[in-house]
């Protein structure tokens, strides 16, 4: 039941982000339609994690199925919120509809599984206070990436003319300055809380491995690209590039790490 | 209001004019490189090399101050100040833990009272060694374990110690898992490297006191098909071939079960062509002693951290982002997050 919860989940989503590619080409606004979808998508997904989360007994961050599922969900919860409270950047959704569609066939490709058990060193709060920051902040720097890529299209005359109607590069810049930082801040939290879980869960609040390593690697890019911005005062364009480099680096981390990694962090299994 | 006299407004002596350029912004842009290389140059090389960090650090520390000494915006904007306060508060503290630190590993059979000697262990040069004058004893320790999808998996770990501290304060705790004992400063941590380890009395053929010492076999069900280790029994000149043999399933494949001493073994001891099959009460006679296998316990691997500044740096590290959070607010507040499509909107 939970599965096929899901799959209507994703159905409205793709419902949702096609929508809002068919207003780009046509030079539509169905912003309310794609809202209302959004909405819907996100409280069907959450029934389904709700209910996964009820049978198996954790949370959905033991399979790579349930890390996409989670991750997909986050992104668009807060896409959504944001959706909703900042009607500028509703022409993002024909942006960053596509990332999630990827993510969703990616999903697909891996089964549920049926892992119960849950590692001791999972048994504690720190781990959802640092999984929430996370979440946090790839969201954020998933919004930044949807203004980014605003700017960059502005840069061809078919997408001048389609987002014509929304605030100049300037303005749209300082908007995803502002994403950026507050994205700096989650992950800092991420980082903190992160350490202080590994402080209790293995003795040691930093260890070098390749999850920690390529957090902090991606925190110093986040660092660097902000103050790249704020030192040169950068262009609207290669504020939107460092943008688009920083999220595909953090993907890569949250996504990508797992598969060259036996667990997503070292010491976590063991018999 | 300025805080330079005239004089020094219109021609800045060398002084401000190197704290100065110390404060750039470009020159923190290339520390930020710097600390970029240096993560990756201690993660692609595998080792220690602490200065490829500890360079960035300090010219961070020394940049942050300038910046806070000669930018007037921080005496306009105590947000910012507080950041970057947090900021050379968190590089002097990490500078201070890499002089003071104490990383180790120990191991200690049930029974066993621990006094300061490591099996493994690495130091700062400042480290306020105290680790001799506090005694540790593995009373006992149970670890439990399930399967899920056909692989056994660890469940939890508790292991009750009895302790004293470098004060004389006595206790018993009940330590696993994410309950670390804290004592005199130090920390230990139970792992998951514990085992079973043989003991045996050793009694000199020169007729000086008897000992007792207990074989550490390998890591217990990780190394579970390599069950067997070389030994020098306390005192003696003879090293022996050591192996436990388990003839009975200790951990289920299929049910919840716990680790626990086998009650069907045999210890076998080998030295060059001789080979003994030992149990409790048997004894064998080595060139220079008797050698009696007296029972089969277990043995835990602790790993031991000392870190002062740990509370201190947490706190540092949240006054920082918090600040920083502050920052941001004041700054992002002043002008509407909702942007309209004026194209004169500023």
């Amino acid at each position: 039941m939970e599965l096929q919860i899901l799959w209507a989940a994703l159905v409205t989503y793709v419902l949702a982000g096609s929508l809002a590619i068919f207003g780009f080409v046509m030079k539509r606004k169905p912003e309310r339609t794609v809202l209302l979808l959004l909405v819907l998508g996100v409280l069907l997904h959450t029934t389904s994690i709700a209910m996964r989360w009820e049978r198996m007994g954790h949370g959905p961050y033991i399979t790579m199925f349930e890390a996409l599922s989670s991750g997909i969900w986050n992104l668009m919860l807060i896409y959504t919120l944001i959706y909703w409270r900042i009607p500028a950047i509703r022409a993002t959704a024909a942006v960053v509809m596509p990332i999630l569609f990827v993510m969703m066939g990616w999903m697909m490709l891996f089964p549920p599984g049926e892992i119960g058990h849950k590692p001791q060193v999972y048994h504690t709060v720190w781990l959802y206070i640092h999984i929430g920051f996370a979440k946090a902040f790839i969201s954020t720097v998933f919004i930044a990436v949807g203004i980014s890529g605003i700017i960059l299209l502005r840069k061809i005359r078919y997408g001048a003319e389609r987002f014509a109607h929304l605030p100049n590069d300037t303005r749209l810049d300082d908007l995803s300055f502002r994403f950026m930082a507050v994205a700096m801040i989650f992950q800092t939290l991420m980082l903190i809380t992160g350490a202080i879980w590994a402080q209790d869960a293995w003795g040691r609040y930093w260890d070098w491995d390749p999850l920690e390593t390529w957090a902090f690697i991606t925190w110093i890019f986040v660092i660097f690209s902000l103050h790249l911005r704020h030192t040169y005062k950068t262009s609207p364009q290669i504020g939107a590039l460092l943008v688009i480099g920083v999220f595909i680096t953090a993907f890569l981390v949250f996504f990508g790490i797992p598969f060259v990694s036996t667990n997503f962090h070292q010491g976590v299994g063991g018999a | 209001m300025s805080d330079f006299p005239p004089s020094s407004i219109t021609s800045p002596s060398l002084a401000v004019r190197c704290l100065r350029a110390l404060a750039s912004l470009k020159l923190t842009l290339i520390l930020i490189i710097l600390l970029l290389a240096g993560v990756l140059i201690i993660y692609y090389t595998k080792t220690r090399f602490i200065w490829a960090l500890a360079l960035p650090f300090i010219g961070f520390a020394i940049n942050l101050t300038a910046t806070v000494l000669t930018n007037p915006v921080f005496r306009r904007q105590l947000a910012l100040l507080v950041f970057h306060l947090a900021l050379i508060g968190i590089a002097l503290l990490i500078a201070v833990e890499r002089l003071t630190y104490l990383k180790g590993q120990v191991e200690v059979v049930e029974g066993e009272t621990f006094t300061g000697q490591m099996l493994r262990e690495e130091s700062g040069p400042w480290h306020p060694r105290r680790l001799d004058k506090l005694q540790l004893t593995n009373e006992n320790f149970t670890v439990n374990y399930t399967n899920s999808d056909g692989i056994l998996r660890r469940v939890d770990t508790r292991n009750q110690v009895a302790w004293v501290s470098p004060n004389g304060v006595a206790g018993r705790s009940i330590i696993g898992d994410q309950e670390p004992l804290l004592l005199g400063g130090y920390r230990f941590y139970t792992t998951i490297n514990k085992g079973f380890a043989p003991v045996f009395s050793w009694r000199p053929a020169d007729g000086s006191a008897e000992r007792v010492g207990a074989v550490h076999l390998p890591s217990y069900p990780r190394m579970h098909l390599q069950q067997q280790n070389e030994w020098q029994p306390p005192g003696s000149a003879t090293s022996v071939w050591v192996m436990l043999q388990i003839d009975e399933e200790i951990l289920s494949p299929d049910a919840p079960s716990q680790l626990r001493v086998p009650d069907k073994h045999k210890v076998i001891v080998r030295l060059d062509k001789a080979r003994w099959e030992l149990k409790p009460g048997d004894s064998i006679r080595l060139p220079d002693g008797v050698l009696v296998y007296q029972e089969l316990r277990k043995w835990m691997g602790y790993d031991v951290t000392y870190n002062f500044t740990l509370p201190w740096l947490l706190a540092a590290s949240i006054l920082a982002v918090l600040s920083m959070a502050w920052h941001f607010w004041q700054k992002f507040m002043a002008r509407p997050w909702n942007p309209t499509g004026n194209p004169n909107e500023k």
